[in-house]
């Protein structure tokens, strides 16, 4: 019964990384596997962009993973007891496409946009800023409201119980975060986070509508060397998108080797 | 205590407040005709931006042409996920592991590299430039996705109850559509509003498989920041079904 899927994922999926590995390996020219070459690699990783591109695109990722998880354990404690209609309104950014949420940033954070109006100036350069805060901004717009909901999921009755009885044992506040909240809401928010970040690093419309002409994030990396290189711009792109993919796994992986590290002994 | 209790329910008000006063501003925006700084609301309402946006055809094209590629992955994927997410839900495998690995890593890689991946062999197949081909390149992200949820609606109570249904003489067809999607119901119209919701909102695979056939992201992003008004009326016609997705999850999970 799980042939169809299994079958659909490696041949479209398997079929992808393959089809981007082999562009990545032959000549700009044609020619076929047969005459591989590792120019594209050299070319990427020769290429000063390409680093700069990597470094902000694991700047932002990191900065907008952390905070958005900081942000959501925040909001999640604080709505958990709060009626259906403000979760749903907290939740709202969460169905909303990336590149809605770029057009709201954009309406609101460009010079002379409408932050601008209400507050007088903003002290910062949110859109098309160097340091890439405008694409970090976004993406904790649109992804603590989605961590928001992992949490609020785990943090029903059940929980409150517990919490209940840990106070009537004379357990503080701190007390009661560490023992009885955090182990709740680790799993879900440690396995969002990984979502997020394998999404942000490797995500390029954001960046495309509201990050910096330079660096660029490895997405529009990717794309300026397609366009810019009719010859051998594909399978620059290629190796620049599966070192992405690489560097998304590691995330990935990463997360999940702090989740299994920070389990109790007594969960294991 | 009230008062403590007071400043938290402002607080979350005004939390979520944060969270949906953008979306006014996008929505007034996108039929405001003039509205300049420092005017905190638009000076003259109008639909240039929808004249502008579909002027030519192309946004209307591209349209037609994500809803229609969301609809059709939205089916497929259901039908793929299905018997997947039985497996899964049921919990009859011996390593879950890395079967639901397997499924699920393409939800983390990039829907560019994807596409970039696939355009080579969409090439040689003639399907570059073809609805056929974004189907292709959305499923990819649509269907872990898909399986994901709607194994969480499969378990021992389903089943259960298909085995009375089954043992009261239904055939596996009026099985399925008496006992089965009735009882997992609110999951489906979950996993149904994620699959749909991911293929419509693609950009990146889009944009490497799509050509000269663009979806509407592809057709929107050219005029971020380079006519405001445009944006805005796109952006409402791409965000009417993340709305109706928040409006039916709402009553799926009423349903429950």
């Amino acid at each position: 019964m799980l042939a169809p899927a299994v079958v659909a994922t490696l041949l479209l999926f398997g079929g992808a990384l393959a089809g981007a590995v082999e562009q990545s390996f032959t000549p700009p020219l044609g020619g076929g596997l047969e005459s591989w070459t590792l120019d594209s690699w050299r070319e990427v990783l020769g290429d000063p962009t390409f680093v700069d591109a990597f470094w902000f695109s694991l700047r932002t990722t990191v900065a907008a993973t952390f905070l958005s998880a900081c942000l959501a354990l925040l909001i999640a404690t604080l709505m958990r007891r709060h009626s259906a209609g403000m979760r749903t309104a907290v939740a709202f950014p969460v169905p909303v496409p990336h590149l809605i949420v770029a057009v709201v940033a954009v309406l609101w954070l460009a010079p002379g946009g409408l932050a601008d109006r209400v507050l007088g100036s903003l002290p910062l350069n949110l859109v098309r800023d160097q340091a890439g805060l405008g694409v970090v901004l976004v993406y904790l717009f649109k992804e603590t409201p989605f961590l928001v909901l992992l949490l609020l999921a785990v943090m029903g009755r059940r929980l409150q119980e517990q919490e209940e009885m840990a106070a009537v044992h004379g357990i503080g506040r701190w007390g009661r975060l560490r023992w009885v909240i955090w182990p709740a809401v680790r799993a879900p928010l440690l396995i969002g986070s990984m979502i997020v970040a394998a999404f942000v690093f490797s995500a390029f419309e954001v960046p495309l509508a509201v990050g910096p002409n330079y660096p660029p994030s490895l997405g529009t990396y990717a794309l300026e060397v397609t366009k810019a290189n009719a010859i051998d711009g594909a399978g620059q792109a290629a190796a620049a998108l599966l070192l992405g993919a690489v560097a998304s796994i590691v995330f990935a992986l990463a997360i999940l080797g702090l989740f299994r590290a920070r389990r109790e002994p007594s969960e294991r | 205590m009230r008062g403590n209790s007071a400043t938290r329910t402002t607080l979350a008000a005004g939390l979520a407040l944060v969270f949906v006063l953008p979306f006014i501003a996008l929505v007034l925006q996108a039929f405001a005709d003039s509205w300049t700084a420092p005017a905190l609301l638009p000076q003259e309402f109008g639909l240039r931006g929808f004249r502008d946006g579909f002027a030519g055809g192309g946004a209307g094209a591209a349209l037609v042409r994500s809803l229609q590629v969301a609809l059709i992955v939205t089916v497929l994927s259901l039908v793929i996920a299905w018997p997947a997410a039985r497996v899964i839900g049921e919990r009859r495998l011996r390593h879950p592991g890395p079967v639901i690995l397997l499924l699920a890593v393409p939800a983390l890689i990039s829907p560019f590299a994807i596409g970039t991946g696939l355009t080579g062999w969409f090439v040689r197949l003639g399907l570059t430039d073809s609805v056929g081909g974004l189907i292709l390149g959305h499923l990819v992200f649509s269907l872990p996705y898909a399986i994901l949820v709607l194994s969480t609606g499969f378990g021992s109570r389903l089943r259960h109850s298909e085995e009375m249904a089954a043992s009261m003489g239904l055939g596996s067809f009026r099985r399925l559509l008496m006992v089965s999607i009735p009882e997992i119901r609110p999951t489906l119209a979950v996993a149904v509003l994620l699959s749909f919701l991911v293929s419509w909102s693609q950009y990146g695979s889009s944009l490497a498989i799509s050509g000269g056939s663009p979806t509407l992201p592809v057709v929107l992003l050219p005029f971020v920041g380079s006519d405001a008004e445009v944006a805005a009326a796109l952006s409402v016609l791409f965000l009417a079904p993340a709305i109706v997705a928040l409006a039916l999850a709402g009553r799926a999970g009423h349903f429950r």
